[in-house]
């Protein structure tokens, strides 16, 4: 292998294809630049390939076959029998889903001028990177670098993904075959949504998390909503509950627990799905000849353009400090591009919103209560829930409410949450409404169409001002 | 209630100017929030609320001086505004309680959640990014205060002015006229039409003498009646050093670092300041003593939008030539975007004015009171000098070096600045005499 003997010339290499990455290189592309996308494995990266959409698909799938056994009410009759559910079948659609996808975004990358080059990427100094293709070596020159390599799932020491028995979160979409019982280590967002899946697929589901709720980062009066559906799916929750060890015998997964009284339980399941967080996969790219740098934990720190501490170097998405989310790497690929560009563009924004695909979902922006009081404010809440709404009424899904929390002298929004159906479709007014500074009033004056669920910021908003047409207010009504 | 005066935000200052007032009364403030912005000894100085809670009135005015004690504004706390008459809109919600609960923030938020944020649209916010405005700066007129397009015009209009105070000079009829000049011409239009005045008054621009012009100004004058100044010039031969700093830089390059010339003049001035201490002193006026310092902090004049300001490179005595390369271009950085801290703009013993890469041929520099010298190094050129009874050309560079002619005489300036042009003339004496 020789290394730097011609190097090919490109004015920007993005290292990693997912989201953020290829979001940068197709904007760079639009902006005259040229551009080699490397990408050692699929394009679309882990989101599209191995999370979020393989996800969704699931959960929609769970979704639909555990409806059917309330279709009766609504007046199906469905014929006697057992409904099965083929996830064999599943795989299939899957992959048609995510193919799709990919070749929209293979088209897009070559419509824009980017050069996809598939390989394993190294940076050899702070203008060159090695990119190895089943053993062939080619090097580039770049003027600019944005490295979005991304993250992959956090196992302890004391667990093994093995593909078969102890799975991780990549393991659970490519199951030919729903578990008879299923074991989950951590029930943060990624758990408790798979979880929730494989319970409405028929598996018997126990979740355990250390921290003393599941969902430990979301506001309780939100999870409580997800709680009350995990236990009609008949989910077993063990919080405050750690996992000693794990061991395999016989096509059976023992889980050794230490429970939140300080007892020993032996939990026996056919497979266990480790989903305890994140790592950033920074370790393998030669940062270091580089020059860049990164925290204990592999982090690199960037600033609000994503500029790392060597200058011309860029680094986006979950390689850096902050929320493991799709949306935030694309807007920090777009931004970093941009910047690169001569653009003078930043990732100023604290309205990241999230979203979470549990039974119901769970989605919010800005502020919480607590937060918003925390810093200072003095805040007026008011929820409106959905079971005072026709339309949740009328498709069966009265689960759940959306919160307001405002200033209270200004009337400045400062932070909107929900739990119920299509939460993470209904968030994208909420995060309008804030980037746009809005007052509480203006999400009131705003004809909202009916009947829809979006109905339930409307009333919401109103109730927070005392006026809620559909709930019963708390206060009179302002003269 | 809590009555927020002026501290002492730096040694021995005893009044400050009011730059900015970020808040406005009925506002609410967490502690910590910046609320006011003071002038001080050529800092800028932003002061944050003591403690959370509701502004309820502002005593002070923006431009005016205050001296340390004077209450700046009055914050009505949480608790107070709790207790006050409640009114029936309030019934929906809970009192306030002190964040008892220490669940950990959604990341999602807490990451980039800044206190108070400057509220603004994502368009107007990039819109103030391509003006290469400070959208926390600007005070909004919409709605909450929301900054709005216009804000931002109104904004780069007040503050463009005092950087082009002579436009209005410009006869009417020259052409092609910039987008400002005719801007300027239409603001004097605009007066003239407003109050008829007379021609020459038209002519003129009234701007205040404030902020860090006015400690200039103040500076300047107390320097030249106090100190008698003499100003001695002198010429480098600067090939030597050319070859040595472009072989250095290479090096300096791997490091990220920007060797300029700067720092092997500020290497050579303190092994000369060290032969002669009486340039490395100051006149105590009161007692009649010198004072002769047994520390080496060199003062860098350094421009900035705002004016003229010089941020010290302490103890560059025992600074590696690289060390003072970064240290210069982090202390610049910081001087162009206002950072910098009080302490590092004081406590400096000699001060270098590096006008050559500018240009200039010579200059009379102001000494740096209390400070007893200056020197001012200007445009690096091709010259043809006689070297051996033959002309030849050479990169040569002139110094002007003003002293306080109270403690030192002209000869010890002479033999003062000879040093300085040994060491620069043959850098590798810079080695020589490295500790």
């Amino acid at each position: 292998m020789v290394v730097g003997e011609v190097a090919v010339e490109t004015d920007v290499v993005v290292i990693g294809g997912g989201p953020g990455g290829y979001a940068a290189a197709i904007r760079l592309g639009q902006l005259g630049k040229s551009v080699v996308l490397i990408e050692k494995d699929q394009l679309g990266g882990v989101c599209l390939n191995r999370g979020c959409i393989p996800s969704k698909a699931l959960i929609h799938s769970a979704g639909e076959y555990h409806k059917l056994a309330s279709l009766e009410k609504l007046g199906i009759q469905l014929p006697k029998g057992d409904v099965i559910f083929q996830m064999s079948t599943w795989q299939t659609w899957k992959e048609s889903v995510v193919n799709q996808l990919k070749n929209g975004v293979d088209h897009l990358c070559q419509a824009n001028g980017v050069t996809v080059v598939k390989g394993s990427a190294t940076f050899l100094s702070n203008d060159r990177i090695g990119v190895e293709t089943g053993g062939d070596f080619e090097t580039y020159k770049f003027r600019q670098a944005i490295i979005a390599t991304g993250s992959r799932p956090f196992t302890p020491p004391f667990v093994k993904p093995d593909g078969v028995h102890i799975l991780d979160s990549t393991d659970a979409l490519n199951l030919q075959e729903v578990p008879q019982s299923l074991g989950i280590i951590g029930g943060g967002y990624i758990g408790m949504e798979l979880g929730m899946a494989f319970a409405k697929l028929g598996a018997k589901v126990t979740i355990v998390e250390a921290a003393d709720k599941v969902l430990p980062q979301t506001v309780a009066s939100l999870s409580q909503e997800v709680l009350k559906q995990a236990k009609k799916l008949g989910i077993t929750i063990r919080t405050g509950t750690k996992v000693e060890a794990v061991s395999v015998e016989q096509a059976q997964v023992t889980l050794n627990i230490l429970t939140h009284q300080n007892t020993r339980e032996q939990v026996s399941v056919e497979k266990v799905l480790v989903t305890i967080g994140r790592v950033p996969n920074t370790g393998e790219i030669g940062l270091s000849q580089a020059g860049v740098q990164t925290d204990e934990r592999g982090y690199i720190h960037v600033d609000s353009t994503g500029r790392t501490n060597v200058a011309h170097i860029y680094a986006i998405g979950d390689v850096t400090p902050g929320p493991a989310l799709a949306h935030r790497a694309s807007k920090q690929g777009v931004v970093a591009a941009e910047v690169i560009a001569g653009l003078p563009s930043s990732f100023d924004t604290p309205y990241v919103p999230y979203v979470i695909f549990t039974e119901p979902q769970i989605a919010g922006v800005g502020l919480t209560k607590e937060e918003a009081e925390k810093q200072g404010y003095r805040v007026k809440t008011a929820a409106f829930p959905y079971r005072a709404n026709g339309r949740a009424l009328a498709t069966d899904e009265k689960e759940g409410f959306a919160e307001v929390i405002v200033d209270e002298q200004s009337h400045l929004l400062l932070g909107l949450h929900l739990v119920g159906a299509d939460a993470s479709n209904l968030i994208g007014e909420g995060v309008l409404a804030l980037e746009l500074a809005a007052r509480v009033e203006d999400l009131a004056l705003t004809i909202h169409p009916h009947p829809t669920l979006s109905e339930v910021w409307l009333e919401a908003a109103e109730a927070v001002l005392g006026h809620a047409i559909h709930i019963v207010n708390k206060a009179k009504v302002l003269q | 209630m809590v009555e927020f005066k002026l501290p002492d935000v730096g040694e021995g200052m005893h009044e400050g100017e009011i730059l900015k007032i970020l808040v406005r009364p009925g506002d609410t403030v967490s502690q910590d929030q910046p609320v006011i912005e003071v002038q001080t000894d050529k800092v800028n100085a932003e002061l944050s609320a003591p403690v959370s809670g509701v502004i309820q009135e502002i005593k002070v005015a923006e431009g005016e001086t205050v001296e340390v004690g004077s209450t700046l504004l009055v914050i009505r706390t949480g608790e107070a505004a709790v207790s006050a008459p409640a009114d029936p809109a309030q019934e929906t919600e809970k009192p306030i309680q002190k964040a008892a609960e220490k669940r950990p923030a959604l990341p999602q938020t807490s990451q980039t959640t800044q206190n108070r944020r400057s509220l603004a649209t994502p368009y107007v916010r990039q819109l103030a990014r391509e003006m290469k405005i400070d959208i926390e700066r600007v005070i909004g007129t919409g709605p909450i205060g929301r900054v709005t397009e216009e804000d931002l015009r109104q904004f780069q209009q007040g503050s463009s002015k005092p950087s082009t105070p002579d436009i209005s000079l410009v006869p009417a009829k020259t052409e092609p006229k910039s987008a400002s000049v005719r801007k300027a011409e239409e603001q004097v239009a605009a007066t003239a039409f407003a109050a008829p005045e007379t021609s020459s008054q038209m002519r003129v621009e009234r701007l205040p003498l404030k902020g860090i012009r006015k400690k200039i100004a103040e500076h300047m004058v107390k320097s030249v009646t106090t100190i008698p100044h003499v100003t001695s010039v002198d010429e480098i031969e600067m090939d030597q050093l050319r070859e040595l700093r472009e072989r250095l830089q290479l090096h300096a390059n791997k490091r990220q670092i920007k060797l300029t010339f700067l720092p092997f003049f500020v290497k050579a001035l303190v092994i000369a300041l060290k032969e002669f201490p009486t340039f490395n002193a100051s006149i105590d006026d009161a007692s009649n003593e010198v004072l002769l310092k047994h520390f080496y902090n060199i003062g860098i004049a350094t421009d900035t939008p705002d004016g003229l300001i010089v941020p010290v490179i302490k103890d560059a005595d025992r600074k590696s030539i690289l060390q003072i390369a970064r240290e210069i271009s982090e202390l610049a950085r910081l001087a162009r975007d206002g950072k910098l801290s009080l302490d590092q703009i004081t406590g400096g013993t000699f001060t270098i004015s590096n006008v050559g890469p500018i240009g200039g041929l010579q200059a009379t520099p102001i000494i740096n009171h209390p400070e007893v010298a200056i020197m001012a190094l200007h445009k690096m050129e091709k010259r043809w000098v006689v070297r051996e009874d033959e002309g030849v050309i050479r990169w040569m560079m002139n110094l002007s070096l003003s002293f306080d002619h109270r403690l030192i005489d002209g000869v010890t300036a002479v033999r003062f600045t000879n040093r300085i042009k040994e060491l620069l003339e043959d850098p590798n004496l810079l080695f020589v005499e490295m500790v």
